[in-house]
């Protein structure tokens, strides 16, 4: 009866590898660069960047490349980004040829730029120019006013991006696979659930992080939904953590089995990017790659952000507390909630009570502990 | 079997009547007719006339209104309720899978059987993805008896390998529904009472010989709180359709036939997502215990305390120091309940769904060329006086191919549409724009409560 199903087949049909889509999630936050001014300055890093990415281009002749800023405002495109300015009417989904004639009327370099290879140019073009009109539309009041970074933006715009191209290239490739990455739902379309990952576009995310983690709590679930997505769509995150720490990160690599590298010297970082990045998925599994084995998963609880190891859990809103509330009603949600009846919990709380309160008595022996009401 | 089907006859007699009162209202109330026609599923297949919805375009093909009908089936998947309901996120489900002799039929490729085994393995899959803290077992009907699969448990590959033992046997005998429920009422039994209990059926036969009165077996369940969900793979059955309307106080939209493959695969799919809460006596709400364990790697492995395996790595109970090879998994010694933050993070999307976005008409579509997340150029504006001839295309798609986010006054593409609401539960626009002056607008997108606070960082 098993001979029924054929996933033989799918798996043994000869073909070109796939292309890999390598989407760069770039943190543009003014502040946090500015920290690192004297090791690595933005325009440096900008450099390394695109020489990592004309390496993922040279890779296979289909590759792309797209990249996003993150900015402290506002999420944008860098690559590829639609002009307003310019009315050609060129290929929307950022067919490299296509826009590579418009750009290539507007904006003229110097001379040394003629012979080199013609989509390295058209990234290296769009990606300062249009990095050069997000930093001038940046005003100082913008800066003043926060000192984080719209990461949850840019990843939700980079999943749009990528479902874009892989319905596309599924098109042009058949409509075997286009069933699979079009549904759009979960992402095991009946028989592929073992081979998906080799079929279609292979896409990855690379977020090069310089902000810390603690601004970004209000973006919780919009980053976690980014991740969860990427989790179904089996994208790698991976992150090159410049400077700071950021948990959300982490947790981000490690549930999609990304790489995470915080970097000691970050003037090395094209040497990290060419070295742990380069790989694609495929390339990746015969690797040894750089984990990290120390992801913090605890939770901090809503009340007083304490760091909890056993927690207490809304049953209606799931916000976490560090101990049983005293009135029983949700900080959150406002339910009323009962104590579950957890084999030997009720005993474990009332006896720590019951020891606080012996602390606190013997200390207060100088005043007199009260009297029982008096009898009439 | 002589009894069963007596009994079970008396029971159709008394629902026909029922039936017969709705077809004869049909003619009159349009309103009720379509919401019974999406109940009853097949007639919709059967009455509608595909070929005339077909319009040949301006340019005398019909291209268009095919992509148009394409798109029109792709956002009504999309256009639910984003109501905030408080739903049942700690849930205890029961499958039942009938394997019965009427699943060696082959209406569904290759048969009822092998197709109900494999998308069965799916939906544990999807299950265990959207509601991570929750429980299921497995039971099957076999030869008039109910059998037990698999036990209750948060594991979901335990599930999927005693389903898959299942493919060597063969489907035989008759099914006994009342058999089966009582056995899954007796698995739900000491369920504690914040999480919710719910059976649901994949039913191929058109008869259910039973040892004794459904109907108090119903009662029963309706005094326990389970909810039943039925999907039937030949046709309409009453006791079934009863069985759901009961058990759901009154609304039997839960009972769904398939059609085809895809439908079928709609349909228990469907399940995945966490039920509406419908009152505040049906649960009842409470403070749960939960640790949440450090990750832990060792030089030399040893042995997990719920499988006995040996490894290196594990997650260490936050009360006891045993140790567990995954989560979320119940402690084997303690009893606690072991998650992750991101196991919790995982339900929040059902308790703050995005909005639905909102069709553009062509007066405001000259604001956006391009879609704002993705790129793809839109079709431009028409001259003004053809407006009013595209207007009267396939319902529920917009005339412009531009989705509007209500909040963020974006413009996205029907795929993007899809795609933030099925998938990231996102909006790309909201979440791309500054957020500081307009915090209000974004919660709204979101349809959250004071959530930013939350932070589970260190």
């Amino acid at each position: 009866m098993n001979a029924v199903d054929a996933t033989e087949h799918y798996e043994t049909s000869a073909r070109d590898p796939a292309p890999a889509l390598l989407t760069v999630v770039l943190d543009t936050n003014p502040h946090a660069w500015a920290l690192l001014e004297d090791s690595l300055p933005l325009s440096k890093a900008i450099a390394n960047i695109l020489v990592f990415l004309n390496a993922h281009l040279a890779c296979n002749y289909a590759n792309e490349v797209a990249v996003v800023a993150s900015h402290s405002q506002k999420a944008a495109w860098l690559y590829p980004h639609e002009n307003p300015a310019t009315k050609i009417s060129h290929d929307a989904d950022g067919d490299v040829s296509m826009n590579g004639s418009s750009t290539n009327n507007n904006t003229t370099e110097g001379p040394g730029q003629v012979n080199k290879y013609r989509p390295f140019r058209i990234v290296e073009e769009q990606v300062t120019h249009n990095l050069r009109e997000l930093m001038a539309s940046t005003s100082g009041p913008d800066v003043k006013a926060n000192n984080s970074t719209m990461m949850a933006g840019a990843l939700t715009l980079a999943l749009s991006h990528i479902n874009r191209r892989s319905i596309a290239w599924a098109e042009a490739h058949g409509a075997d696979t286009a069933a699979e990455t079009s549904g759009g739902g979960p992402p095991s379309g009946g028989h592929a659930s073992g081979t998906d990952t080799t079929e279609g576009l292979q896409s990855r995310i690379l977020i090069v992080s310089v902000s810390g983690a603690s601004d970004s709590a209000h973006q919780y679930i919009p980053i976690m939904n980014s991740i969860f997505a990427c989790q179904r769509l089996h994208i790698p995150i991976d992150v090159c953590k410049l400077s700071g720490d950021a948990v959300f990160l982490q947790q981000a690599s490690d549930a999609t089995k990304g790489i995470y590298m915080s970097l000691t010297e970050p003037r090395g970082l094209l040497q990290y990017l060419m070295m742990a990045f380069l790989p694609d998925q495929r390339s990746r599994r015969h690797l040894v790659l750089p984990t990290r084995v120390d992801v913090d998963f605890r939770a901090a609880c809503f009340c007083h952000r304490r760091v909890v190891d056993i927690g207490f859990v809304c049953s209606i809103c799931l916000s976490i507390f560090c101990e049983p509330l005293d009135n029983g009603t949700c900080l959150t949600c406002g339910t009323n909630l009962e104590i579950g009846d957890y084999g030997a919990k009720p005993a474990v709380v009332a006896r720590k009570r019951k020891k606080k309160k012996r602390v606190n008595g013997p200390s207060g022996t100088a005043t007199p502990t009260p009297t029982p009401t008096p009898g009439p | 079997m002589g009894d069963s089907d007596e009994e079970y006859i008396g029971e159709v007699s008394e629902d026909e009547d029922d039936n017969n009162v709705f077809r004869g209202s049909r003619s009159e109330g349009s309103a009720s007719r379509a919401k019974r026609r999406k109940q009853r599923g097949g007639a919709e297949w059967e009455v509608s006339r595909t070929w005339e919805t077909l319009v040949e375009g301006a340019d005398g093909t019909i291209s268009s209104t095919v992509e148009g009908l394409l798109e029109a089936g792709k956002r009504k998947r999309l256009l639910k309720d984003t109501t905030p309901l408080q739903r049942g996120i700690i849930r205890h489900l029961i499958l039942i899978i009938d394997l019965s002799q009427s699943m060696t039929e082959k209406d569904l490729r290759p048969t009822r059987y092998l197709l109900t085994l494999r998308y069965a393995q799916e939906l544990v899959r999807e299950f265990f993805e959207q509601n991570p803290i929750s429980q299921l077992g497995v039971l099957g009907l076999r030869d008039g008896l109910a059998i037990r699969i698999s036990d209750l448990s948060g594991n979901p590959t335990e599930h999927i390998s005693a389903i898959q033992t299942l493919r060597d046997q063969d489907p035989k005998g008759l099914p006994s529904l009342q058999n089966g429920i009582e056995m899954a009422r007796g698995a739900l039994f000491h369920t504690p009472s914040h999480g919710t209990r719910e059976i649901f059926i994949i039913f191929g036969s058109l008869l259910s010989s039973d040892p004794g009165d459904i109907h108090q077996t119903i009662a029963n369940l309706i005094n326990d709180k389970v909810r039943v969900g039925i999907v039937g793979l030949a046709a309409q059955v009453a006791i079934c359709r009863e069985l759901c309307a009961k058990t759901n106080g009154g609304d039997d939209t839960r009972y769904g036939v398939a059609l085809n493959e895809q439908h079928f695969r709609e349909l228990l799919m469907d399940v995945t997502t966490p039920p509406a809460t419908y009152s505040q006596k049906q649960s009842a709400s409470s403070l749960l215990m939960m640790g949440f364990p450090s990750r832990t790697v060792e030089t030399s492995p040893s042995l997990c305390a719920c499988h006995s395996k040996s490894s290196c790595g594990g997650y260490l109970c936050s009360r006891c120091n045993s140790k567990v090879c995954g989560l979320p998994a119940e402690c084997p010694s303690c009893g606690l309940t072991l998650i992750l933050s991101t196991h919790l993070a995982r339900s929040y999307h059902h308790l703050f769904p995005l909005v639905n976005w909102v069709e553009v008409p062509w007066q405001r579509a000259s604001r956006s060329s391009v879609c704002f997340a993705c790129g793809i150029a839109f079709p431009p504006v028409p001259p003004k006086d053809q407006w009013q001839t595209t207007e009267n295309q396939a319902k529920g798609m917009s005339v412009s191919s531009r989705y509007e986010c209500t909040v963020c006054e974006n413009h996205f593409c029907i795929d993007c549409d899809l795609f933030a609401h099925e998938v990231v539960h996102n909006c790309p626009g909201c979440q791309s724009k500054p957020t500081f002056p307009k915090k209000a607008d974004l919660l709204g997108c979101q349809a959250g409560l004071g959530l930013e606070i939350m932070d589970t960082s260190a």
